[in-house]
């Protein structure tokens, strides 16, 4: 059994002057302190990368800033899923009797310390280097080609995908740490300029500083039992060439593992935690996991379904579209929000009690996938 | 030809572009590399209008397609922009990469 117990997140947005190991660390402390631990209780440690401080060793350069030695300590890579993959492998940890508590980090200056050499290192290792990359491909240019099949598959609309960013932005209105809180409308996602098409500049996330961490726990904190009823991954392929036809196969592999696992259905969810880098990507996960109907998950945003008040509030902290995403930790944000809101101390954003929820992340181009089921014991 | 060279695997026939030792359907070891007929359908489509680098900007962007070729592996081709999804069109090479023509 394995408990979340302690989760932080910082601000999204800019943190001049501040390196990855500062976030990362002003997130870890916090979390620690949300648990209730001593520094030295904490005897496992897995954190993320940073595409600004690519070192080989981030899990040892963490513990050496926080004054850890810990049992256990190694930096796991699985782009955007590596958050909710790091939080599998805590949980593997504990199973395993490694570990009692076990930091999950993730956090870098994205927005402020990164060149743009960088960044096209970055883009060059996505994208495949023979086949892709030489045609010009971007990262977005890799979803938009996924947002046009999905339309051309589902027969939704570019309007029903923008609903998607005008919910987020609306949760984020709520949050003090979310990086873009100004509300958008249809009309102003679909008059952004466009970035590859159908995708406009406000189907896609930001780039945001931020850290965020989560502590994994052999034990239920005094806070809640929020214990990892299930989880699962899905690994399809890495490249989008190489998708397979089904473009919700990867999330309903992972997710029929986790729900499985947790003796659980779908429906029994009350909350979601959904990666949403780009709308599309939220539409398909939505879609696949049977939280909306195929091309429907833009008019049940309309609809008010995922909203705080509906049916399945869907990161109600404003998701990556709008809180922000600072790589590892955009994901973990997610979880932070979750916790928060099972454990009701989410303030103004409270929704009402949700013992149940489902968080689902994916790495690359829906390639990789990991999902959990949480469950708050009575 | 179309110069698009694929790998084809001699147990099962399956056919794919990525470099491999092994068939990705069936692992059978030693596939043939061939020569694509060129022949597709356009799987998906997107204009790029903010490439990677700014030097590749293209006034009114430029096209990226997935096309599933006739032998069954899906490639990443240059398009002309009006290229849609489940048009017919022909691959070949263009100044070293393969581009997507309406047939």
């Amino acid at each position: 059994m394995a408990f979340l117990t302690g989760v932080a997140v910082t601000a999204f947005g800019r943190h001049p002057g501040k390196g990855p190991i500062d976030l990362m660390e002003e997130a870890a402390l916090a979390a620690i302190a949300d648990a209730g631990l001593p520094r030295d209780a904490v005897d496992g440690v897995v954190s993320g990368y940073a595409t600004t401080y690519p070192h080989l060793m981030m899990g040892t350069v963490v513990c050496e800033r926080l004054g850890l030695a810990p049992a256990h300590a190694h930096e796991a890579r699985c782009g955007g899923a590596t958050g909710a993959m790091a939080i599998v492998l805590a949980r593997h940890l504990i199973a395993a009797g490694a570990c009692r508590h076990v930091l999950v980090v993730g956090g870098e200056n994205r927005l402020t310390g990164q060149s743009r050499d960088d960044a096209v290192k970055t883009l060059a290792g996505v994208g495949h280097p023979e086949h892709e990359v030489p045609l010009g491909a971007s990262i977005p240019a890799y979803y938009a080609l996924l947002a046009a099949r999905y339309l051309h598959e589902t027969g939704a609309t570019e309007a029903e995908l923008a609903e998607l960013a005008v919910l987020m932005r609306r949760h984020a209105g709520a949050h003090p740490g979310a990086q873009l809180n100004k509300p958008i409308t249809v009309d102003d996602v679909m008059t952004s300029k466009p970035i590859a098409t159908p995708l406009k500049f406000l189907d896609c996330c930001p780039i945001s500083d931020g850290a965020a961490a989560i502590i994994v726990s052999a034990e239920p904190s005094p806070h809640a039992a929020l214990r990892i009823a299930g989880w699962g991954e899905a690994h399809t392929h890495q490249h989008v060439s190489e998708i397979p036809d089904d473009l919700g196969l990867g999330a309903k592999i992972a997710a029929g593992q986790a729900f499985e696992r947790a003796g659980r259905r779908p429906g029994d969810m009350r909350l979601l935690g959904l990666y949403d880098s780009f709308t599309p990507t939220l539409a398909i996960f939505l879609e696949a996991l049977g939280f909306a109907p195929t091309g429907g998950a833009g008019p049940a945003a309309r609809e008010g379904r995922f909203g705080r008040d509906g049916a399945l509030p869907l990161n109600l902290h404003g998701g990556l579209l709008s809180y922000g995403h600072s790589g590892v930790a955009g994901f973990l944000a997610h979880v932070v929000e979750v916790v928060r809101q099972m454990r009701g101390e989410a303030g103004d954003r409270q929704m009402r009690d949700a013992p149940l929820a489902y968080l689902h992340a994916d790495g690359g181009v829906l390639s990789s996938h990991v999902g959990l089921v949480l469950e708050r014991a009575a | 030809m179309s110069g698009i060279g694929l790998l084809k695997c001699r147990g099962c026939g399956h056919h794919w572009q990525f470099r491999r030792a092994a068939c990705p359907a069936c692992a059978a070891v030693d596939p043939e590399p061939v020569e694509a007929t060129g022949g597709g359908t356009v799987w998906s489509v997107t204009t790029v209008h903010r490439a990677p680098l700014p030097e590749w900007d293209v006034p009114g962007g430029y096209a990226i397609a997935l096309v599933a070729m006739d032998e069954g592996a899906r490639i990443m081709c240059r398009a002309d922009r009006d290229a849609a999804i489940g048009q017919r069109v022909t691959v070949e090479l263009v100044e070293g990469l393969p581009h997507a023509r309406g047939t």
